[in-house]
């Protein structure tokens, strides 16, 4: 593996800004990103949380330009090292994925075809992007290599996918996921369908392989816990808005906004004080037509008549931490509660 | 940990238990075949030998009871059957009736091959171009084309097949005068012919079969090769080496002029053939390859930045192959029926016209004696087909401990 390891200076290697992308469909527009920003600087990681259905796995597909084909931008910037994607032909695109950033899906099980073996369509990435190209010999040691750095058995590259458990296939598309140096890797659910034992055993190795190779994960899961125990900054996304953003830290202890307080409020802790669980009521909104002012409001208990018109920007409010809503001083702290 | 083989990318998962399962399961499906067709056979109403051996005035009673109980016919049915299975099982498939005294086994090796040669080669085209129109038609979904692709196919795939048989015979060899109106051969041609016609045939088929087999397994096999450059130079000279043995092979023959003529009464069946069948590969293959385009393993394969053409070929068609290849299945079975509907409009003489032939004129022994050979084709078919399943599926392999 040659990952440089340093952080030469603090540009970001992925700044997305103000992306907008909205799905066509038969009953009209669904925005499903909306005015979304974050930047990932190098060896960092990053989390993205929110509800099914708020748009964080629509972003990670947009940063591989795998949207699906009804998805359309309406504006704004994914740069990767000082390129903007949303700018490069089809050919350019396909040449940085994988070897610039790579992805762990959600649900390993129908991640992998079923009819080559593991180590062929690991292969198959590193033929296409791993100049010059590899022979035989070698491609067999590096897969090898990084079974043995992600825990398998280097044998279990001739296999097929219906011979590994789900675990061991989710440990064999971080293998992969590795296999061209990305500089970035998208974990998206990387953990959601396996038992709690596996989970962490994942978690744990992600954490390892990127202390070691010093690469940027960007996680994505609708469970705060996974991101608060992996991530180094983190943003919460609302009905398709990216509504908090800061250090995890700030934000898991020290939520402003009132949807991420809430979703906190509802997730028990067991090292942290005790205190009652809320429930966070309502749905999020239907995107076809979402609500005027704050996309929040319907379902805040903090709302007041500016929320119900205006929309809020995503405000510093010091310490990195952003928060994108009018009345984030009547939030309480996390440890109080919700007071009825 | 350590140990793995450092060379043989793809190491061979054993089909052997799976192999010898489905062969013994196409021995006793025979056993049973061959049991039904005897009975129903059997149960054709009427005595015909008997009758007509009555109908002749100059022989005695005597000499009818002599001639019936030579063939066996004056035991009761199930010692009969017996000695039926006891001949056929040692390889004497007895003597024709209407075309006394010819053994059958004469009969059958003179019409098999035929069969065989027309049937295959046909079924070949139709899921080559088959499949091929399938996985286009399914990744250029809602372009143009689309539409006239599905209705042409779905037209032919519907039409009446006899029909559409002889309105092609009408143009293009009526009409059009291309390609010759039926027969397997033109008799002047081989008038004085070092060789008989089957033997060409023969000859045509396996160099055929040599040439895709020598193509097909250097390919293979250069794709494991360890140097990336040497893998596509050795797989052009497969091409080259092949193609060019093949014609250098023919264009030395003694026998091309023969071949030649074999050749051409084969363009009108196997043409008529591949357009009635291929349509029904190709909408297997595209419902296959749409539900195949939503798995989340062709995400993966985009993801990886694979070429469109990498995506669809190895990841999407590669696995909406699996449907495809049961249909083969299916479509060995039309070898029987439409066998005999082929072989009459084309008058090809092959195992369809000697299986109704025989049954309209009641000769039992070539009648069981084909309807078991035309079984035993459909079944190695299958045979066929289900082992090409399990190497395309690995999931349906047997795996072995360890």
């Amino acid at each position: 593996m040659t990952i440089s390891n340093e952080v030469s200076n603090d540009a970001p290697i992925l700044d997305v800004r103000n992306v907008v992308m909205h799905y066509r469909t038969e009953k009209g527009d669904v925005s499903a990103i909306e005015n979304v920003s974050f930047s990932l600087k190098s060896g960092e990681s990053f989390g993205l949380v929110g509800e099914s259905g708020c748009g964080k796995t629509s972003m990670a597909m947009a940063l591989l330009q795998l949207q699906a084909e009804n998805a359309t931008f309406k504006g704004g910037e994914i740069v990767l090292n000082g390129e903007d994607m949303l700018k490069m032909n089809p050919a350019e695109v396909r040449s940085h994925r994988w070897s610039d950033i790579s992805m762990v899906f959600q649900g390993a099980m129908n991640a992998w075809n079923p009819v080559h073996r593991v180590g062929a369509q690991i292969k198959e990435a590193m033929d296409l992007h791993i100049r010059p190209q590899l022979s035989h010999t070698e491609s067999r040691e590096r897969i090898a290599s990084l079974f043995e750095m992600v825990g398998l058995d280097p044998e279990m590259m001739d296999r097929y996918p219906h011979e590994f458990s789900g675990g061991m296939r989710q440990r064999a598309i971080i293998a992969m996921a590795l296999s061209c140096d990305p500089q970035i890797i998208i974990a998206d659910e990387p953990t959601t369908a396996l038992d709690v034992i596996v989970q962490d055993q994942i978690l744990t190795e992600l954490k390892k392989i990127q202390h070691d190779l010093g690469m940027s994960i960007i996680y994505i899961s609708h469970d705060i816990a996974v991101i608060a125990e992996v991530t180094d900054r983190m943003g919460v996304m609302y009905a398709g808005k990216m509504v908090e953003t800061g250090p995890t830290i700030e934000v898991f202890h020290n939520p402003k906004h009132p949807y991420a307080f809430l979703l906190l409020s509802s997730t028990p802790s067991i090292t942290g004080p005790r205190r009652k669980l809320a429930p966070l009521e309502g749905e999020p909104p239907n995107l076809l037509d979402p609500p005027p002012g704050c996309r929040f409001h319907p379902r805040c208990p903090f709302v007041t008549d500016q929320c119900r018109t205006e929309e809020p920007p995503l405000a510093e409010i010091g310490g990195g931490h952003r928060v994108a809503c009018w009345n984030w001083e009547s939030v309480p702290p996390l440890s109080e509660g919700l007071r009825k | 940990m350590s140990g793995y083989h450092a060379n043989a990318f793809t190491k061979g998962s054993p089909l052997g238990r799976y192999v010898i399962k489905r062969f013994v399961q196409m021995v006793v499906l025979f056993l049973v075949f061959f049991a039904l067709s005897w009975i129903a056979l059997q149960a054709i109403p009427g005595n015909s030998i008997e009758q007509q051996l009555r109908l002749n005035p100059n022989l005695p009673p005597e000499a009818i009871t002599q001639a019936l109980a030579r063939r066996g016919l004056d035991k009761p049915p199930l010692e009969q059957f017996w000695l039926y299975t006891k001949a056929f099982f040692t390889g004497d498939l007895g003597v024709s009736w209407s075309r006394y005294p010819q053994p059958v086994s004469k009969l059958i090796a003179e019409r098999l091959p035929r069969t065989v040669m027309l049937f295959s080669v046909a079924l070949l085209f139709q899921y080559l171009i088959g499949f091929q129109a399938g996985k286009y038609l399914a990744w250029r979904r809602n372009k143009r084309g689309e539409i006239a692709i599905t209705i042409a196919g779905v037209s032919l795939f519907t039409v009446f097949y006899p029909w559409f048989g002889l309105m092609m015979i009408l143009l293009f060899a009526v009409k059009l005068g291309w390609v010759p109106t039926n027969g397997f051969i033109v008799e002047a041609t081989w008038r004085g012919a070092p060789v008989s016609a089957n033997h060409v045939m023969v000859i045509m088929f396996f160099s055929l079969l040599a040439v895709t087999a020598f193509i097909g397994l250097t390919s293979w096999a250069s794709s494991r090769l360890d140097q990336p450059n040497r893998r596509r130079l050795v797989k052009i000279g497969a091409w080259v080496v092949g193609l060019g043995g093949f014609w250098l092979f023919w264009a030395t023959n003694q026998y091309l002029v023969y071949a030649k003529d074999v050749a051409v009464h084969l363009v009108l069946p196997v043409s008529v053939l591949t357009m009635v069948g291929f349509a029904g590969v190709m909408l297997i293959t595209r419902t296959s390859m749409l539900e195949t385009m939503k798995e989340d393993f062709v995400t993966t394969a985009r993801a990886k930045g694979l070429s469109e053409a990498m995506v669809r070929d190895r990841h999407a068609a590669r696995t909406a192959l699996l449907p495809v290849s049961t249909s083969l299945v299916l479509a060995v079975a039309t070898v029987i029926d439409g066998g005999i509907i082929t072989e009459s409009i084309f008058g090809w003489p092959g195992m369809g016209q000697l299986l109704l032939a025989s049954v309209v004129s009641e000769d039992i022994p070539v009648a069981l004696a084909a309807f078991s050979f035309t079984g035993i084709l459909a079944l190695l078919g299958h045979f066929a087909a289900d082992i090409l399943y399990g190497v395309l599926d690995p999931r349906i392999r047997v795996t072995s401990q360890g």
